[in-house]
């Protein structure tokens, strides 16, 4: 029998985007469970199914006997025209139902560009968009994630926001639906009062939110007595028991990670200063490598993967990095499964550790200096000196590595273009390093690439008052940077000044914002990450349309005395904390990280990882 | 080292996947049994597995083959057992037989059976159609698209069923690297010769044969 499916799934590349059904995924009966619940990732499968944070929240959910979570992503624009044409509405994946009246939604907010997807996403489950327009019969809608500890932009559109480590939270706010469904559903407000009184839990409609007359915001109210007047994120402080499934759902297709991820650790010690994942994730929190050896046996038997990768922000920091990997090197040597290993520094421990590694494949290495110079560099507190850079290429040289990839932002605060000329000379420097090496010493065909960002100023970072460059800049800036790059050996690749742009508009927005993304939607804008439908001057007209100007966003250097947005948030890290850091960036004085000495960050308050160490 | 002959079946749950995506997926299968998988020599170590002729995407079939290396001499009924707990659903394996030379040789496949639904609300004389001389139409070879004569090609060709939107044919062509004549071609011939117009086409493979004989039951 040719069924509708048939001719649906013909029609669109990459069917089994849209199928379900690979090995791991769970499947219950929909109506032996309380709740149904639908994890939605606002991008397509391959980007949807590499995240960690939703392969542990679908398992934690599903622990439930009383919960069904599926996986919803959003269906690409060939997919799109197939539902419109056969009048059908998003579905999720595990059962293929329409999620219109599903009992909860949530979705992970992983970058400010996904948001029209998310406008777009429920415009095509037929649910009605602005959380007030949403009765009972409707799913309740909620986020979580790094975009949700400034979520403004998009507080219109959701129930509620979890702020920070899910795994506890999300089994509360299910027990609490199930407590409500269970009473009659009466009234949505009786279920959101229930959840705000837990920790890190955000229902933005009770809170009011006032404006001065230069627009900037007056204050943030609580305007229901079951809010907080400060919402503190949540962490998991015993992490090494934290849970963590034992299980992966393992595509079909290709995807973008796809591995074995091994989350040996969660937040950063560093304190880089443009960087928000290093302050909202504080405290630095380690697995022990026993756990994890055992994890990894598990994931890699259940998933049949032949590759495993570990997950941190800097993986060299983690302290029992050799126990680590001897352990797990004797594992996968046996099993001819491969390991790799992101965000090592460089030295000759990890060295000879990529040799044992990939023994014959030598394939491309990362730095990320982020600044040319090292004044900048220390404004950025990126304690990485020109002599580290050198001397560990020289090292990969030697080894026979031939392919660098150099990482850096242009428009940090107070760059100059001497900062924007060191890095042609940095990589210059590099390149020499190479050439250092006798002829017959050395690997043939080197190659650098040289890649730079736009720098994005993000809310609880130490620049999170700083002005954003405009795009005439940064384009100037670009140029200068390839006619300072001389050699034809080295290679530029740079960023779209317009999505850096648009991103930091909504990073530091408010709420005033949801009018102008749900108009821009209704304009067509979606995949805004995606270059080929980025559409930037459809996003200008929704602003002006708005009668917003978007300028007031980023192209401004902000008060210490302003309010901002996200100030009724509490990550831990206080304001002042943050305040001392810009003040110290602007003397270009590094700050030590966590382990070398405390500098009173404020995380310490949840007792937790190196805080105690 | 020993080599298997693995008959297999996938059905509607898994007719999307791809022929890489299914040598991925059986490869990780393999890895969450016991059974040990030969590997090539080489730079980069594969597991030793060859299908015999993948199929494309959306069609279900009874009857596939392949050839896997096992490094370990495993009864038939262990990787039949152990395979079948492991795969995910949607995939089968029928039969496996252990081969020691060249007693089964899946390069000689020359004839598969299809069951292919069209939609139409046309009717047609299959008796008629398959009168013709010869079927001249174009069909993708490896070095473009070129008319070629699929009559000698079509061995059976008959009507199963007729609704009032489809029709259902069986059909026996050849099969194989000298000649593959897909059933969507031949579905392009019905609609040059006999005028009939044709929409959606779902195709089954029921058997992959040498001549009249199938390799395993």
């Amino acid at each position: 029998m040719i069924t509708q499916r048939d001719k649906i799934l013909a029609a669109v590349e990459k069917p089994t985007r849209y199928t379900g059904g690979e090995l791991n995924a769970v499947l219950k009966d929909p109506n032996s469970v309380d709740v149904r619940f639908g994890f939605c990732f606002p991008d397509t499968y391959e980007i949807a199914m590499s995240h960690l944070g939703l392969k542990i929240l679908y398992h934690v959910l599903n622990k439930r006997e009383d919960t069904f979570c599926e996986r919803v992503f959003a269906p690409w624009v060939d997919m799109q025209e197939q539902l419109k044409k056969h009048d059908m509405k998003l579905f999720a994946l595990e059962t293929g139902d329409e999620i219109t009246h599903f009992d909860m939604l949530g979705f992970t907010l992983q970058y400010e560009l996904s948001y029209s997807n998310i406008v777009r996403m429920l415009m095509d489950a037929g649910i009605p968009v602005r959380a007030k327009d949403r009765d009972e019969t409707y799913p309740i809608i909620c986020g979580g994630g790094p975009c949700a500890y400034n979520a403004e932009p998009i507080a219109e559109i959701f129930d509620f926001f979890q702020l920070g480590e899910g795994e506890d939270m999300m089994n509360e706010v299910v027990s609490e639906y199930v407590k409500w469904k269970k009473s009659g559903k009466k009234n949505k407000k009786d279920y959101l009062e229930a959840i705000a009184r837990y920790d890190g839990i955000y229902v933005p409609s009770f809170y009011d939110v006032t404006y001065n007359s230069d627009g900037t915001v007056e204050k943030i109210v609580p305007n229901n007595e079951n809010a907080k007047p400060k919402i503190r994120k949540r962490i998991m402080a015993d992490f090494d028991t934290a849970y963590t499934p034992n299980s992966i759902v393992v595509p079909f297709g290709d995807v973008v990670h796809d591995r074995v991820m091994l989350e040996i650790m969660r937040g950063c010690m560093r304190g880089c200063r443009f960087c928000q994942a290093g302050y909202i994730y504080r405290p630095l929190r380690e697995r022990k490598s026993e756990t994890l050896l055992n994890l990894a046996e598990d994931l890699l038997s259940c998933s049949g993967y032949d590759e495993i990768s570990l997950s941190s922000l800097s993986s060299s920091d983690y302290s029992g990095l050799r126990d680590l990997t001897d352990g797990l090197l004797d594992m996968t040597e046996k099993k001819k499964i491969g390991l790799s290993l992101p965000s090592l520094r460089i030295d000759n421990f990890s060295i000879d550790l990529m040799n044992r590694v990939q023994a014959v494949r030598k394939s491309g290495i990362t730095f990320a200096p982020e600044a040319g110079t090292q004044r900048l560099r220390d404004v950025i507190n990126k304690n990485v000196t020109e002599e580290n850079v050198l001397k560990s290429t020289s090292i990969l040289f030697k080894g026979g590595w031939t392919n660098v990839k150099l990482y850096f932002m242009i428009g940090l605060p107070t760059e100059t273009m001497d900062d924007v000329k060191g890095i042609a000379e940095l990589a210059e420097k590099v390149l020499g390093e190479y050439f250092k090496i006798p002829k017959e010493e050395r690997a043939k065909n080197i190659n650098i690439t040289v890649s730079t960002s736009s720098f994005v100023p993000k809310p609880f970072t130490a620049f999170q008052w700083a002005r954003q460059d405009n795009r005439d800049m940064i384009i100037e800036k670009q140029d200068y940077l390839k006619s300072e790059i001389k050699s034809r050996r080295i290679k530029y690749n740079w960023h779209n000044n317009r999505t850096s742009y648009l991103e930091g508009v909504f990073a530091r927005g408010d709420r005033r914002l949801c009018e102008v993304i749900i108009k821009a939607v209704e304009k067509g804008c979606q995949f805004d990450s995606w270059a080929d439908h980025f559409k930037f001057d459809t996003w200008m007209e929704a602003f002006s349309e708005c009668g917003i100007d978007p300028d007031f966003y980023n192209m401004r250097e902000r008060e210490y005395s302003e309010v901002f947005p996200w100030d009724h948030i509490d990550i831990g890290v206080t304001k002042e904390f943050l305040m001392r850091e810009n003040e110290k960036a602007k003397a270009a004085k590094t700050t030590p990280h966590c382990r070398e000495k405390c500098s009173g960050c404020g995380v310490a308050s949840f007792k937790a990882g190196v805080c105690c160490e | 080292m020993s080599n298997y002959i693995l008959k297999f079946s996938r059905d509607e749950r898994v007719k999307y996947i791809s022929h890489l995506d299914f040598v991925r997926l059986f490869h990780r299968t393999v890895r969450r049994t016991d059974l040990q998988f030969m590997f090539s020599q080489g730079f980069n170590p594969h597991p030793i597995m060859t299908v015999a002729q993948p199929l494309s995407v959306g069609v279900t079939a009874d009857g596939e083959y392949m050839k896997v290396g096992f490094d370990g001499d495993y009864s038939e009924e262990k990787i039949k057992d152990t395979l079948n707990k492991n795969l995910p659903l949607g995939y089968e394996i029928k039969a496996v037989k252990q081969v020691f030379a060249k007693e089964i040789d899946l390069t000689k496949i020359d004839r598969a059976i299809y069951t292919v639904e069209v939609e139409t609300k046309d009717d047609f004389d299959i008796n008629s159609f398959m009168e013709n001389k010869e079927l001249i139409v174009p069909k993708k070879t490896k070095s473009g698209i070129k008319d070629s004569d699929i009559r000698p090609h079509i061995f059976e060709l008959e009507k199963v069923d007729k609704t009032d939107n489809s029709i259902i044919l069986k059909m026996t062509v050849s099969a194989g690297s000298q000649y593959n004549l897909k059933p969507e071609t031949v579905i392009e011939a019905i609609k040059k010769y006999e005028g009939a117009d044709m929409g959606f086409i779902k195709i089954h493979r029921n058997a992959l044969l040498q001549g009249n004989k199938d390799f395993l039951l």
